[in-house]
């Protein structure tokens, strides 16, 4: 089974927030009213996280992006009292919308933050219902959602290799975010095979996972970027 | 992905659906369309998916696109792979194309106003009685003698929508075409040093040091997913040493948070700077010596056919830009900038791009210059890494026009925005001017005002101004796909379709210097009523018959394409895409003078160039240093010949002394020292004493200059690096907003002389102290439910100002005061 696994280059990312919109599409996203959003309820499976460091003269701007981490340990699974969320065979952490109860465990656990809740029922006007994509279902309310890699994607590739009756290749299967990335600084592929580009991106000296030391294990590797903070040390 | 149709079986179909449920999601939902948990799933639809190719056109960067459309509706918009542009990459905006297209304020049909002007009430109408009721309209201007009455406000006037327009204007008999997009302020530089009225591409693939001042690289510039396939390319993965992109910016925007060094400085002196790095270049010796003797003009002291002695730009430079007095005017320290110079003149190919705040400015001409003259000394001209002056897409050319003796007549009006009379500058009038005019019925009174891509009621200072020329024009058409300022005060509203239900060319903005065409095809059936307005000035044209009728002989906008592409096919170079490994093969040929032709006939050819998304000319041919220099003098002009002739042109046909003008127009140079390269104190309205913040209005990509407000996916991703959504908000250096009180997230007042906003403090450390920043886009009172009534327009506190030479729009020239609200 491959090990699915996205490695995000910051010293690329130009913070354009391609991915974030790329994954909104793709996902059937819904967007919320201004007051909602005040509230912190936008839903943003995909999100760019910006850290201001310093003082002027002297600042940056870092840009992360962070989708869901898949983690090979995840602290969202465990605490999880209907099975709706697990890790299923190939390391994906899937959620089962019709199985959640809206406990909201997996939201407060995940260091990353990457779960969100539907307080209601997701609202388009009925003009824009034409352009959801009709292979990602949209989600009742009550229940917690979040990036899953874009499985579906995933079956796609699949259902096609298999009727090309061939292997899954490098390519076939990719995140509408990792598809989109202007600047190309997000890669995606399979962990396990040691010739893939994720593979060999994740042992380069350069490479983080965030909160790396909680032991959630996160199968989405940064780059930290390049010449300003000087070549990563390897311990 | 060729735009095959494949059509999945209902067997396959549950297959994918079991496969589906025994992965994560569960089949209750996974039909949107859309039955609630636990009914019976009834209604199964075709799902016949196509993948079609196109254009996106919501900005000018000219992407190519990959539909993906299912039962007829788009679902998802890609990157087309083969587009030279974008390479299957697309922006935000790029994505959120979906909720502008089926976006639930669109206009559905032509409307035409009821109850005279200034009413606000409108009747649907038939497409028919909508053309024959405008060129019944334009019919009697004609009758009057009066077609230069009608100004055409075009808001995209590059490609062949923009040449139609300008047909449409020289057949019907008026002068007045007149853009409004936002212009490049380079482009004076240009046409004052090299004699080219065009804009240059930057090779900034192959650049070594990139001197941005206060260009926008990622921020939406001319072609944002290019830009940013570019930055990734410089930083990871470019063989060889690592690009440096120094940007030199009055705030740190996403461009100077991504770049290797941010440079503040004080606005309006980037001018300054560029002569300051041009000194040190010079006085160390370090400039391109070669290329100044051989290509240059006006570099030493010369003396003229009558015997006079000029002044070089040289000895101007040594003698007034030393590090400390540059350093004083700019406030960049000195080190840095002997720093930045040296590793400019060290580091080549380097390349220095002027930005909109540098040459929007009251000065901005001359920065321009000066900024220019900077890829002279390092003599980086049509050379890899450096400026490239790029080749026009070959369309083919449109049969000439047999205008009547009334087009004639109109014709020779002058130009409404020409800087004539009353406005001394050289080139154009910015847009606030113009509606002064209208107003002010100077010098003739405006009868009929087309909209089209263009809403100057929310993009210009003194709007509401604009607003009330546009009341008092008795006829104001209207091309917009949404009730927009402008739009609302129109008398006939006839809707354009939106970009993907249309035909349309998509040229790439010069950037690589090859010239590039996307093909932009219908990608579904028109939602609505709306008509493609290539269509509607050819029916328009028909329907007044004559000369107009004989000068369009095309029926629709898509044979008007076929036509011009045909000069592609002709050209006898550049290919339809193709991928990139087939691509450089030809590429390699091509360079050695081969040419294949790739297809048989035009037809087998555009069946090609419409399933692959469009034509690419491949490569660029470097350094043809005979055709880019179209001075009097040959060369590249430090000493602008033409810049003096044209100043003593208008200087005469105004009857006044030379000294005269340039006092009028406020340049304090004198003598030689004017046309070259020098700096001139920026003018700012409102006084320092008084206001003591300069207001910098800045672009953000999602925004789109104002028409991404409509897209609630833009508005929860636009205020990134301060956390805001859905909002405004004003960037206040932290130490600054500490002096007056203010703590993050208070409301402010911001007030200039011309007006007053309220709007949300937040304390950004990348914020210069003297210096505030609000985002340029919000503020709508119009343009659709979630557009307006958002955030405040930055525009209600600019002034009407105009640069000092050109005449180009003075965007970044406004003080404000600030105060707790």
């Amino acid at each position: 089974m491959p090990r699915w696994a996205m490695v995000i280059d910051l010293d690329k990312c130009t913070g354009c927030q391609a991915c974030v919109i790329a994954c909104k599409a793709e996902n059937n996203i819904p967007f919320v009213s201004p007051e909602q959003a005040a509230m912190g309820r936008t839903i943003s499976w995909m999100e760019v996280i910006p850290i201001v460091e310093g003082e002027y003269p002297r600042v940056r701007v870092r840009y992360i992006p962070r989708p869901c981490m898949q983690c090979d340990n995840p602290p969202c699974t465990k605490v999880c009292p209907v099975y709706a969320t697990f890790k299923n065979e190939e390391g994906l952490v899937a959620q089962i919308y019709p199985r959640c109860i809206g406990c909201r465990y997996c939201t407060a656990a995940c260091p990353y933050t990457v779960k969100y809740f539907n307080w209601y029922a997701p609202q388009w006007p009925e003009e824009m219902r034409a352009c959801l994509n009709p292979d990602v279902s949209t989600r009742p309310k009550g229940v917690v959602e979040k990036c899953t890699f874009c499985h579906h994607r995933l079956q796609k590739a699949k259902e096609k290799a298999r009727a090309e009756q061939r292997e899954l290749r490098e390519g076939d299967y990719v995140p509408a975010c990792v598809q989109s990335c202007p600047a190309g600084a997000m890669f995606f592929g399979d962990l396990d095979d040691p010739m893939s580009t994720v593979a060999q991106l994740a042992r380069s000296a350069r490479a983080f996972r965030l909160l790396d030391d909680l032991g959630t294990e996160p199968k989405v590797i940064y780059l930290i970027e390049g010449e300003w903070y000087g070549p990563r040390k390897r311990a | 992905m060729d735009g095959t149709t494949f059509k999945i079986e209902r067997r396959e179909f549950l297959k994918l659906l079991a496969g589906a449920t025994s992965g994560m999601m569960l089949s209750g939902y996974a039909f949107n369309k859309l039955t609630p948990v636990g009914q019976a799933y009834t209604d199964w639809p075709e799902r016949i998916e196509r993948w079609v190719p196109s254009v996106c056109l919501q900005c000018s960067g000219g992407c190519g696109l990959m539909a993906r459309v299912v039962d007829g509706n788009v679902v998802k918009l890609e990157g087309n792979p083969l587009h030279p542009v974008n390479r299957g990459r697309l922006c935000p905006l790029g994505h959120a194309g979906l909720q502008l297209v089926y976006n639930p304020d669109r206009i559905k049909t032509p409307m035409k106003r009821v109850g005279g002007k200034g009413s606000t009430q409108w009747v649907s109408i038939g497409w028919d009685e909508a053309i024959n009721l405008l060129a019944e309209r334009l019919g009697e201007l004609r009758e009057r003698g009066q077609p230069h009455s009608l100004i055409v406000l075009d808001g995209r006037p590059t490609g062949l929508m923009g040449a139609l327009w300008e047909r449409f204007c020289q057949a019907y008999g008026t002068p007045n075409h007149l853009p409004t997009d936002e212009p490049d302020g380079m482009r004076i530089a240009h046409r004052f040093m090299q004699g080219l009225d065009q804009l240059f591409g930057y090779d900034l693939e192959n650049a070594n040091y990139i001197l941005s001042f206060g260009c926008q690289l990622l921020d939406g510039w001319r072609s944002p997913v290019q830009l940013a396939r570019t930055y990734g390319y410089l930083r990871q993965e470019r063989p060889g040493p690592r690009a440096k992109l120094i940007q030199i910016e009055r705030r740190l925007s996403p461009t100077a948070a991504r770049s290797d060094e941010w440079i503040p400085i004080r606005p309006g002196t980037e001018g300054a700077l560029a002569l300051g790095i041009a000194y040190v270049l010079i006085r160390e010796e370090l400039y391109d010596r070669r290329f100044i003797e051989q290509y240059t003009f006006g570099f030493d002291d010369w003396t003229d056919a009558r015997g006079q002695h000029h002044k070089g730009f040289r000895r101007l430079v040594l003698e007034r830009y030393r590090p400390e007095n540059v350093s004083a005017i700019t406030g960049v320290p000195v080190d840095t900038l002997i720093r930045i110079a040296k590793q400019f003149a060290t580091t080549r190919p380097a390349v220095a791009i002027g930005g909109a705040e540098a040459t929007l400015h009251s000065n901005g001409a001359f920065n321009a210059l000066a900024i220019h003259a900077l890829n002279a000394l390092v003599g980086n001209l049509d050379l890899p890494g450096g400026v490239l002056i790029g080749e026009e897409i070959p369309f083919k050319r449109w049969p000439p026009i047999n205008s009547d003796a009334v087009a004639r007549e109109g014709r020779r009006r002058p130009r409404l925005d020409r800087a004539e009379g009353d406005a001394p500058w050289l080139d154009t009038l910015p847009l606030e001017a113009l509606g002064e005019r209208i107003l002010n019925g100077t010098p003739y009174e405006v009868q009929a005002v087309f909209l089209y891509a263009s809403n100057p009621v929310f993009s210009t200072p003194t709007s509401a101004r604009f607003a009330e020329a546009l009341e008092r024009v008795p006829l104001v058409v209207s091309f917009a796909s949404f009730m927009d300022e402008s739009t609302a005060y129109a008398d006939l509203i006839l809707p354009d379709h939106t970009y993907l239900e249309k035909w349309q060319d998509g040229p790439a903005p010069p950037l690589s210097g090859v010239p590039t065409l996307g093909v932009a095809q219908p990608v579904i059936e028109p939602l609505y009523e709306t008509r493609h307005t290539g269509d509607v000035i050819l029916a328009l044209a028909r329907r007044m018959g004559e000369t107009l009728a004989a000068a369009f002989p095309w029926t629709d906008f898509k044979e008007v394409l076929m036509f011009s592409v045909r000069g592609c096919y002709e050209a006898r170079y550049g290919r339809v895409f193709s991928e990139s490994f087939e691509g450089a093969f030809i590429r390699q040929l091509q360079e050695r003078g081969w040419w294949i032709p790739q297809f048989s006939s035009f037809e087998a050819f555009w069946e090609e160039l419409v399933k692959r998304g469009g034509w690419s000319g491949l490569f660029h041919e470097y350094g043809k240093w005979g055709h880019i220099f179209r001075t009097p003098s040959k060369r590249f002009e430090f000493y602008s010949q033409r810049l003096k002739a044209e100043l003593e042109a208008r200087a005469e046909r105004r009857g006044q002394p030379l000294d005269a003008l340039l006092e009028e127009l406020n340049i304090t140079a004198r003598g030689d020292e004017v046309f070259l390269p020098h700096y001139e104190p920026a003018r700012f309205a409102g006084d320092e004493s008084q206001y003591p913040f300069h207001l910098n209005p800045f672009h953000v990509l999602v925004l789109n200059s104002g028409s991404g407000a409509n897209l609630p996916w833009m508005q929860e991703i636009v205020g990134l690096h301060v956390h805001v959504k859905w909002d405004s908000w004003l960037e206040i250096h932290p130490e600054t907003a500490r002096k007056l009180g203010i703590a993050d997230g208070d409301w402010v007042w911001v007030e200039s002389p011309y007006g007053k906003v309220r709007i949300r403090a937040k304390l950004y450390p990348g914020s210069m102290p003297e210096v505030v920043n609000i985002p340029l886009g919000l503020g709508h009172t119009a343009s659709g439910r979630w557009a307006s009534g958002r955030g405040v327009n930055p525009y209600a506190l600019i002034g009407p100002a105009a640069d000092r030479l050109g005449g180009l729009p003075a965007r970044y020239a406004t003080r404000v005061k600030i105060s707790k609200a």
